[in-house]
């Protein structure tokens, strides 16, 4: 028992003194172990599969080649969106790279790159009923299916419409399509490739945009890692990459010019 | 149904790649919680009166917190309260920090069953045993390991059909498990979005599995029923 005791307190002491030696340093504690291990989700165009299985998409490409610039491997990992915050604070992740909206929220939990990519929240309504509701002041009186604590949800409060939170996009698309709500909120990037002719909800349509909002990658608070991204954004913005790797996924238009 | 068959080889894919993961995780839960199950059931019937309050109190815990709280702490504590990642970000620290929640608290829950199963024999053949000249340790493998073994087959199976279920909790910490990639295709994978059937149809593999658990367990409850 006495053996089992100290045998435990000092598993608890050589922990203790691993964590003291925890670098200042984000890059260096990233180049030291020679990965940067990157949050995603499915989340087409900007981070999906291949029929080779491979990630690729705008962010996936552009994140293996930032991870090229500072000399490390980059690991492409799938996490549950709920606990990106909690995965880059235990240090499973080191970035979140998944066309993240800059909200308030996001940028109090987590150090933000500069912004690389414009997006939207779209109304999506059934492809039918679209035509008569054709402005903001139309929509009053209906019940929007928004994802909790997403960028749609905040857009339509503030108007002061009614709305069902659901715990992803996806669902919202669900809700309108089973006619449980009448209308849902999400991603303008997304909409585009989930709704509409040939998708798996060809009775809905996107309509207008509420608001207009913006891309960016989440660090740890403090990392100095937020630098390194930012020079390696203006360096391959000048130079055309970006640009480039842009055309690949159709995303072009959105692309916000880096300096 | 033309779009769901373009869809079946894609989904069926994924599928059986998720469903491999449970069982995976089933069965590491299996080979590591069925021995250290013992192991504590042994320890709370210790003579050794702090041994076995110990591992009432870690029984305790672990029975009475959710295991989809536990499995959150064991895979993100090391790395937030200790700064000390040391499961990692990939797939494989994923798979073993599941594996260790799952074999901890399934332990537990076999523990308890042990205990009743060996405090089901009779006092009787302990004294018996004893009067032969046996020693503690002949009376138990020899004599009450076997009846014990048959006495705990039918709660053991009940525990066993729950994990088949249960290993879906590990999508919690991104373990890509069979529900996670059927719900994949909700959210949008593969040119595949908005698929509600893929999530429904995993049912079917569970259903399936737990179909072969139960003849087999039957079986072999069936073979130790040479007793009576």
């Amino acid at each position: 028992m006495k053996k089992l005791l100290s045998l435990l307190l000092a598993a608890a002491m050589l922990l203790t003194l691993t964590a003291a030696f925890a670098e200042d340093s984000d890059l260096a504690y990233v180049q030291g172990k020679g990965k940067l291990v990157v949050g995603i989700t499915d989340f087409a165009p900007m981070d999906y599969k291949n029929e080779a299985g491979e990630w690729i998409g705008f962010d996936a490409d552009m994140a293996k080649a930032f991870g090229a610039s500072i000399g490390v491997e980059v690991e492409l990992i799938e996490i549950d969106w709920d606990n990106k915050v909690l995965e880059l604070n235990g240090k499973t992740i080191d970035c979140v790279w998944n066309g993240m909206t800059l909200t308030d929220e996001v940028k109090s939990a987590m150090s933000c790159s500069n912004a690389y990519a414009n997006n939207a929240q779209v109304v999506i309504l059934p492809a039918d009923k679209a035509a008569s509701y054709a402005d903001v002041p139309a929509l009053s009186g209906l019940t929007f299916a928004v994802e909790a604590g997403s960028a749609g949800e905040a857009e339509v409060k503030a108007l002061g419409y009614a709305t069902t939170a659901v715990s992803t996009q996806a669902d919202t698309l669900m809700e309108v399509a089973a006619g449980t709500s009448d209308a849902a909120v999400i991603d303008a990037l997304m909409a585009a490739a989930m709704v509409g002719e040939g998708t798996g909800y060809a009775g809905l349509t996107y309509t207008f945009s509420l608001n207009s909002e913006e891309y960016g990658v989440g660090f740890r608070t403090g990392s100095d890692l937020v630098d390194a991204l930012n020079a390696f954004l203006a360096a391959s913005y000048a130079d055309g990459t970006m640009q480039a790797i842009a055309e690949t996924y159709g995303v072009q238009a959105a692309i916000i010019p880096q300096a | 149904m033309e779009l769901i068959m373009k869809q079946m080889p894609i989904v069926f894919n994924a599928l059986n790649v998720g469903f491999l993961h449970t069982l995976q995780l089933f069965f590491i839960t299996l080979i590591g919680a069925l021995p250290l199950g013992l192991l504590i059931a042994l320890g709370t019937m210790s003579r050794f009166k702090l041994l076995s309050l110990f591992n009432r109190i870690v029984i305790w815990i672990v029975r009475g917190s959710p295991l989809m709280i536990q499995l959150l702490i064991i895979y993100y504590f090391p790395g937030l309260v200790l700064h000390n990642p040391i499961w990692g970000g990939g797939e494989t620290g994923r798979f073993w920090a599941a594996s260790v929640a799952f074999i901890i608290n399934y332990a537990c829950y076999f523990a308890e069953i042990y205990r009743g199963g060996i405090q089901s024999i009779p006092n009787g053949q302990t004294e018996a045993g004893l009067v032969l000249g046996m020693t503690h340790r002949q009376i138990f493998f020899h004599v009450k390991l076997l009846q014990m073994i048959k006495a705990i087959v039918p709660p053991i199976s009940n525990e066993i059909i729950t994990l088949v279920k249960d290993t879906s909790l590990s999508r919690i910490i991104a373990l890509q498990e069979i529900i996670w990639a059927g719900q994949s295709f909700l959210k949008g994978s593969q040119g595949i979005s908005g698929a509600v059937w893929p999530l429904f149809f995993t049912a079917i593999y569970y259903l399936v599995w737990n179909g072969i658990m139960t003849v087999a367990l039957g079986r072999l409850e069936k073979r130790l029923s040479y007793f009576k």
